[in-house]
């Protein structure tokens, strides 16, 4: 299990920033801490998103531990694990949305392309601009169709006029597989969709901002089989154009979405791999325990 | 790498997964029971015997539709991932080579019939003088196929895929002192013909056994180790 | 992991579950109905108080609407009006229109002598019928000369009379009005004098000693903008602080603190509240004392309380998915406020503050404290103007004795209670309106 260590070491000295050679990565540190290692790879070719020795605290809980991972350019990777295992925190870390909550501390690094997303220099507002995100309940909100996909490019001033804003609007909601739905009523509250429609809506506002990353909090818990078959259609088609993160406590989605996959537990990162691999043939215990359904 | 023993959450999927193998185990030691008096017939001359072994495959044969049909099902309801998912494979897929084990049974059993069956004299001992080690090898191979099954056991599995070598050693110079005899004695061409099916069926029996003991290696390890040599195998199965 | 294995399989039921069910359904059935008893007959009693208190009132008050009036044919005698035959505005403004009144009366019982009687007689119309008629002189200088016939506003004592609430069958001393009195009034109501006609006065004159002539205009007003201060200073601090509070503040010992203090504020007596503005604005700051500029100070502060509290719910009923949905995008935390949280809050902080409001309308303890139970005459015509408020009129007019008062006392409450109605329903009509399911 020691490749690991070493296989990250060699990723991170090549493929990035002369900086991120600075990211620290010894075995040495990693055994100070009561954790589990990680078992399987975690580096990839192409990093978008490169996390060492991520750690979580609320108040005194230590809600993550240890995690390094890299997310690959153009990938779908899954988070999987049982509640309160750290999956949800670690996406949160990922834009930073655990600033939100108090007597929350992130340590380690997380980086973005060749940028720290925790450095001082780089604004949440800027940052969330670039990592979209979606949540497990459908949130649009109460306004029009149109104004929910609008807010995004309105605050970050990213159009002039409102023909612009109109073309954008209607390219992201034609990515997003809702536009032959909502064509005629762009001016309905976005309430007014079903459940489905109402999550792909959602994603429709994330990606006007065009991010580079989206991340995906339980994105299908509260829909039916048909609108998550819709969804997961429209996650594989938004591959081609983001990087995408999600966390689903379905074991099935995540084996029909992603091709890499994470398990946590207890906030560790106990096992990441290609999901057919993890789905198959996992190679740690409580993965396997998880993932066939014995766990107490 | 991993098979999990702890009980699942829903202790339904592990009644059914413990009851398929158990029916699997049912099948192949039913395999066994007719591998051994097909062969017990051709020694004893007891067309009686024979005659029952061909009957009892219809037994095997419904047992393979019923395991098959309960995989199946498991698969549909439960989805099975993991080591519950290679469970369920290698059961089916050892279910179909536990079968064709019977039909060699079978097969053995139809050549006892023939052999005695016939007004002309029996054939002589020397010409059956390799069926009872080899059916002993092949016999062994699937009692450790079995063994190895029921316990998960990869070193025994290991075992069973080194043993096909030998009977396929077993069955080249059998092969060999058959051409002599026919060479020898033209009369006795008949009779060896016979021999030389069941010999290769005793042949096939030590291959159907080396697929399932593969197939144990893939449940317990993970790793596929079919069509590769006997060096790989060994490595794969005894990795860690 | 196999916790599940051990605990044993539910033990067989040993009587039938049906049975033992069956002997306690009749006792479980009757306490349901005994219970539905209790709740019908406290709400009917709530009900039976709350008509008795409106069927009090409104029967009280009804007759306040409606005011007696004499008509009385006026000659517009040129030597009384104006002697100078100059029609000078500033003379005819002057003149003894009383004496019109007087000669009318006389003119129409003739046969009254002494001053005593004539004083009586005079009695039967209101103080204030003289106005009306100097009014319709400088309206109309034509009219000196002629003789018309003028509907003048009748005394109190008349008007009670012709409202029945005087017991002709008493002794005449018991009684506000003499026998002689009422014999003039039933000639009047004979000749076809005598008339009930709606109210205006009441809602457009302000305070008198006269009841016939009191209205609650000056208070009416004097309550606007006494609430219209109230309101401008209450709403937007409210607001500002239950936003500041709830989404910017940091949670710490200071902030529980001011939480805690905002809390027992709402429940400060209003009276200190009047105390404290009279020493501080007042005494110290020297407002002017009775204006509606301070009675709004006052009541600001007993509403801000209030409206923060109010604000505060409603802010945190806005379901966290908006916001985090609005943070998600990449909005700033006054964006996030600022566009989504507190447009989906402001029905809920809008009701809050008019409920808020109503209760300040009705409050009359800290505006006695600042001098805004005077009596006060003209209606008030700014922020500075000496003013008194609705309830605190209706304070005054319940301590007078005159039967007449206490008919408008009511007349007022229903006023009052029906602004309060209108607030109240407007609140709801907001919420209704504006309210959102997530």
């Amino acid at each position: 299990m020691n490749t690991t260590t070493i296989e990250a070491k060699a990723a991170l000295g090549g493929a990035l920033n002369p900086e991120a050679r600075e990211i620290p990565l010894s075995s040495a540190q990693i055994t100070d801490y009561d954790h589990r290692q990680t078992v399987g790879k975690i580096t990839v070719d192409h990093p978008k998103m490169l996390c060492r020795e991520v750690n979580v605290y609320y108040g005194v809980k230590h809600a993550l531990k240890q995690v390094s991972l890299d997310i690959g350019a153009n990938e779908v990777i899954a988070f999987i694990g049982p509640s309160g295992c750290g999956k949800s925190t670690f996406l949160r870390c990922l834009n930073r949305m655990n600033d939100t909550i108090p007597l929350c501390r992130v340590t380690g690094q997380i980086q973005l392309d060749a940028d720290n997303i925790y450095d001082k220099s780089i604004d949440v507002v800027q940052l969330r601009a670039r990592v979209g995100m979606v949540f497990q309940k459908p949130n649009p909100f109460p306004k029009s169709i149109y104004e929910n996909v609008a807010y995004g490019p309105r605050i970050h001033g990213m159009v002039n006029g409102k023909a612009e804003l109109d073309d954008l609007v209607r390219a992201s909601l034609e990515r997003a597989g809702l536009i032959k739905e909502v064509e005629k009523r762009m001016d309905e509250p976005g309430t007014s969709l079903s459940g489905g429609q109402q999550q792909r809506l959602c994603i429709a506002r994330a990606i006007a901002v065009n991010p580079e990353v989206i991340l995906m909090d339980e994105p299908c818990s509260a829909l039916d089989p048909i609108a998550t078959a819709k969804i997961e259609e429209l996650i594989d088609e938004l591959r081609e154009n983001y990087t995408i993160v999600i966390v689903t406590h379905s074991m099935q989605q995540a084996a029909r979405v992603s091709q890499r996959t994470a398990y946590f537990h207890l906030g560790d990162l106990i096992e990441i791999g290609e999901t057919d691999q993890i789905f198959t043939n996992p190679k740690h215990k409580l993965t396997e325990d998880y993932i066939t359904g014995r766990f107490g | 790498m991993t098979i999990s023993h702890d009980a699942h959450t829903v202790k339904q999927f592990d009644t059914q997964l413990a009851n398929l193998r158990n029916l699997v185990l049912e099948m192949g030691g039913l395999v066994e029971d007719q591998i051994k008096n097909a062969v017990k017939s051709l020694d004893d001359e007891d067309l009686t015997l024979a005659r029952e072994v061909i009957a009892r495959d219809q037994i095997i044969n419904g047992l393979q539709v019923k395991i098959d049909e309960d995989s199946i099902t498991l698969i549909a309801l439960r989805q099975p991932v993991g080591g519950d998912l290679r469970l369920i494979m290698s059961l089916s897929k050892a279910v179909t080579d536990l079968e064709r084990i019977g039909d060699e049974a079978e097969k053995i059993a139809r050549m006892t019939i023939k052999t005695y069956d016939v007004v002309s004299s029996p054939p002589s001992a020397k010409l059956l003088r390799d069926v009872t080690p080899m059916a002993k090898l092949a016999a062994d191979m699937l009692h450790g196929c079995l063994d190895a099954l029921a316990r998960l056991d990869v070193e025994m599995a290991v075992d069973v895929a080194r043993g096909d070598d030998n009977l396929d050693q077993e069955f080249q110079s059998a092969l060999r002192r058959l051409i002599t005899y026919m060479m020898e004695d033209p009369r006795t061409i008949g009779h060896a013909i016979n021999v030389l099916f069941i010999i290769k069926a005793l042949e096939r029996i030590g291959d159907h056994a080396k697929n399932i003991a593969e197939y144990i290696i893939y449940l317990v390890k993970g790793k596929d180790v079919r069509h590769v040599s006997m060096e790989v195998l060994e490595k794969d199965a005894m990795a860690e | 992991m196999n916790s599940l294995d051990d605990s044993a399989a539910l033990p067989p039921p040993s009587r039938d579950i049906k049975t033992i069910v069956n002997a306690g359904l009749k006792r479980r059935h009757a306490a349901e109905r005994r219970f539905r008893w209790f709740g019908l007959a406290a709400i009917s009693l709530g009900l039976a108080f709350v008509v008795l208190m409106f069927a009090n009132i409104i029967g009280k008050g009804y007759p306040a609407f409606w005011q007696t009036f004499i008509e009385l044919p006026v000659a517009f005698d040129p030597a009384v009006i104006d002697p100078e035959g100059r029609r000078d505005p500033k003379a005819l403004a002057d003149a003894d229109y009383a004496a019109l009144i007087r000669a009318s009366l006389r003119g129409l019982f003739p046969r009254v002598e002494g001053r005593r009687d004539l004083r009586e007689l005079y009695g039967l119309v209101s103080s204030n019928a003289p106005f009306r008629l100097r009014g319709q002189v400088l309206d109309d200088p034509a009219l000196i000369g002629a003789t018309r016939s003028v509907w003048v506003l009748a005394s109190a004592k008349v008007d009670t009379l012709i409202k029945g609430n005087i017991n002709r069958t008493l002794d005449e001393s018991l009684r506000p009005i003499s026998d002689q009195e009422i014999a003039w009034v039933d000639r009047l109501i004979a000749d076809g004098r005598l008339e009930q006609r709606f109210n205006t006065i009441l809602f457009g004159n302000g305070d008198s000693r006269e009841p016939e002539q009191a209205g609650i205009r000056g208070a009416l007003m004097g309550s606007f903008y006494t609430l219209l201060i109230t309101f401008l200073l209450s709403f937007p601090i409210g607001v500002a602080t239950a936003v500041y509070l709830e989404e910017f503040a940091p949670k710490n010992r200071w902030t529980d603190l001011i939480e805690v203090n905002i809390n027992n504020l709402a429940a400060v007596p209003s009276i200190v509240f009047g105390l404290l503005g009279l020493a501080v604005f007042i005494n110290f700051f020297g407002l002017p004392r009775s204006a509606p500029l301070v009675g709004g100070l006052v009541l600001s502060l007993m509403t801000l309380p209030v409206i923060i509290i109010a604000g505060r719910a409603a802010l945190t009923s806005v379901p966290p998915s908006i916001r985090e949905a609005a943070l998600g995008m990449g909005a700033s935390k006054l964006q996030m406020v600022g566009h989504h949280v507190l447009p989906l809050a402001m029905p809920g902080m809008l009701t809050g503050s008019i409920i808020g409001m109503a209760r300040a309308l009705g409050e009359s303890a800290p505006l006695l404290m600042i001098g805004m139970v005077a009596f006060i005459v003209d209606v008030p015509r700014g922020f500075t103007d000496p003013a008194t408020v609705l309830p605190v009129q209706i304070y005054l007019w319940a301590d007078l004795p005159e039967r007449a008062f206490v008919e408008r006392t009511s007349a007022a409450i229903m006023v009052l209670l029906g602004f309060m109605i209108l607030m109240n329903g407007l609140a709801i009509v907001l919420r209704k309106r504006f309210e959102r399911r997530w």
